[in-house]
């Protein structure tokens, strides 16, 4: 029984941790325009497909990936762009829709290109799997975590120790008063999608050897990225770590004891809990702007 | 602010403002010259705020541009209108939330490197900072450095490493002025920055202004509380239900029979 407890918490670790970097995704954008991007989990599909596609036609895995990155990236980019920009001043609500239209968009688009085959990644690197009193993690568990350690570490030395990083501080605490110093609101906000983009897209490359993509999976890491950056707190970097490894766990230890369609249900719960008690999510900021 | 900076002239050039059936600018033209304080009066609702708006890039007027020596301003977001010189303050001090009050200033300090078309630096502001690598840690140094500089002038040195939020009104006050200093600004738009605070308060923001002003920075300053802007402007422009109605010397305008006459029942009488 705690035998298998434990290996469904280290399965919950894994998916934790692709969660979390859809969440960071979600976070940064949150906090840089207010916007809701529900596209954000198609730059992981984005991500995985490009990857697998250019693998298995036969390029190097590096290569591969890094184009599946800035492809990502530049989905991003232009989601802002094209999407985005030209309707600013809409309301809250107007913007959710038009990244909901994008969501749709970027999977037909998906559909289009890489038609409804599942597509796989070889794993980076060979071996057994890591046993961890008692419990296995497959080896591409460790890509997948050392990506979100190197994420979270490099995001937070640039909103900690860089003049750009504190200066998107600024902006996110006081969008009026940061333009009066001449902070380009429009130039981050690109940068936000842009950057978020290419998270999520790094994260479909390493998380893709493990269950595999097709043009559809960006539905599941988007819904699961959202109740885990809510979950966390929808304005706190930190806070996307916790709620994705939070909702990683509770998914899998639900599926594992309860039933296998117990999973998101029980997610959901968690989230209504959490709401109810701490409606700013975990590690949320109680009251913004003054 | 040891450095003179080139004065510029900013000339609002027949600037109109209609919000539905309401005139708030009609048809407003005045320069105000680098190193000069150029007043802004008028009773409440004659345009003052929305001036600012219109000079900072927050409203784009109906009719009617505003420029900064030969350059044009309207139709310039905000922060461009920022870059090329023009900042402000707002009539209820505004803080940044979860940075400290030095943390602000610099930002205020170093936001021009982000704009673009003012000084090119931007080769600093990617670097870590705390990372080992001289230059950066130099140039980090320098900049706290002018930061606490500037919070010394206006007595917060102490509170520099407090959040922005903990701060008292009249401190707020002080830090969103020693902020837009720090933003190295040519034209300086101070909406109201005299109201809330005490006599020893506006004695210290007063001695800013003028510190400003023999900086060559040209200060537009709307303030009702007259007695202190006809003592610190050296122009003033008087307004009221969106029109110039007087321009002038403190000591013409304020004998003016029409201004008069505009703030019988306010503050003039």
């Amino acid at each position: 029984m705690t035998a298998a407890l434990w290996q469904y918490i280290l399965g919950g670790v894994v998916d934790g941790a692709i969660f979390a970097l859809v969440a960071a995704g979600f976070v940064l954008i949150y906090q840089v325009t207010g916007i809701i991007n529900l596209a954000q989990g198609e730059f992981v599909m984005i991500g995985g497909m490009t990857a697998a596609a250019l693998t298995t036609g036969g390029m190097p895995l590096v290569g591969a990936a890094a184009i599946a990155v800035a492809l990502a990236a530049a989905a991003g980019g232009l989601t802002y762009l094209l999407a985005i920009r030209p309707a600013r001043g809409g309301t809250a609500l107007t913007l959710l829709f038009i990244t909901l239209g994008v969501d749709v968009a970027l999977r037909g688009l998906a559909l289009f290109v890489w038609g409804t085959n599942p597509y796989s990644l070889p794993p980076f690197s060979a071996g057994n799997a890591i046993v961890i009193f008692g419990g296995a993690l497959p080896p591409q568990a460790l890509w997948v975590l050392g990506t979100d350690a190197l994420v979270f570490a490099a995001l937070y030395l640039f909103f900690r120790h860089t003049r750009v990083g504190t200066a998107v501080r600024a902006a996110v605490a006081n969008p009026p008063i940061a333009s009066t110093f001449g902070i380009p609101l429009r130039t981050f906000a690109f940068g936000s999608f842009v950057v978020a983009a290419a998270i999520g897209g790094l994260g479909g490359v390493v998380i893709t050897p493990i269950p595999g993509v097709q043009y559809d999976a960006g539905l599941t890491y988007g819904l699961a990225g959202f109740v885990s950056a809510v979950l966390g707190g929808i304005d706190s970097l930190p806070g996307a770590l916790l709620g994705g490894f939070t909702l990683g766990i509770v998914e899998h230890v639900a599926a594992g004891l309860l039933s296998p369609g117990w999973d998101q249900g029980l997610g959901f719960l968690i989230l209504l809990l959490v709401l109810v008690v701490r409606p700013q999510g975990l590690l949320g900021r109680a009251a913004r702007r003054a | 602010m040891t450095v003179m900076a080139e004065p510029v002239t900013l000339t609002v050039n027949a600037v109109s403002m209609r919000f539905g059936g309401v005139q708030a600018l009609d048809d407003v033209s005045f320069s105000a010259r680098g190193a000069e304080v150029l007043g802004v009066m008028g009773p409440n609702g004659a345009g003052k705020t929305t001036l600012f708006n219109i000079i900072s890039g927050v409203q784009r007027p109906t009719a009617g541009s505003v420029h900064l020596g030969e350059m044009r301003l309207t139709g310039r977001p905000v922060d461009r209108v920022a870059a090329l010189g023009v900042t402000r303050t707002f009539q209820t001090p505004v803080m940044f939330w979860g940075l400290t009050v030095r943390e602000s200033v610099c930002i205020a300090l170093t936001a021009c490197e982000f704009g673009g078309s003012y000084p090119p630096r931007a080769d600093r502001a990617l670097l870590p900072s705390g990372l080992g690598m001289p230059v950066r840690r130099r140039a980090d140094k320098a900049l706290r450095a002018r930061a606490d500089a500037l919070l010394e002038r206006v007595g917060l040195t102490r509170m520099g490493d407090r959040p922005t939020e903990s701060l008292a009104f009249g401190e707020e006050r002080l830090l969103e002025l020693t902020r837009a200093l720090a933003v190295d600004p040519r034209v300086l738009l101070l909406d109201e920055p005299l109201s809330g605070l005490n006599p020893d308060e506006v004695g210290e923001v007063l001695r800013l202004i003028r510190g400003a002003r023999d900086a060559g920075i040209a200060v537009l300053l709307v303030e009702h509380a007259v007695g202190e802007l006809l003592s610190v402007a050296d122009r003033v422009v008087v307004l009221d239900y969106g029109r110039t109605i007087a321009e002038g010397p403190p000591a013409v305008v304020a004998a003016d029979p029409t201004v008069i006459d505009a703030y019988i029942g306010d503050e003039l009488e």
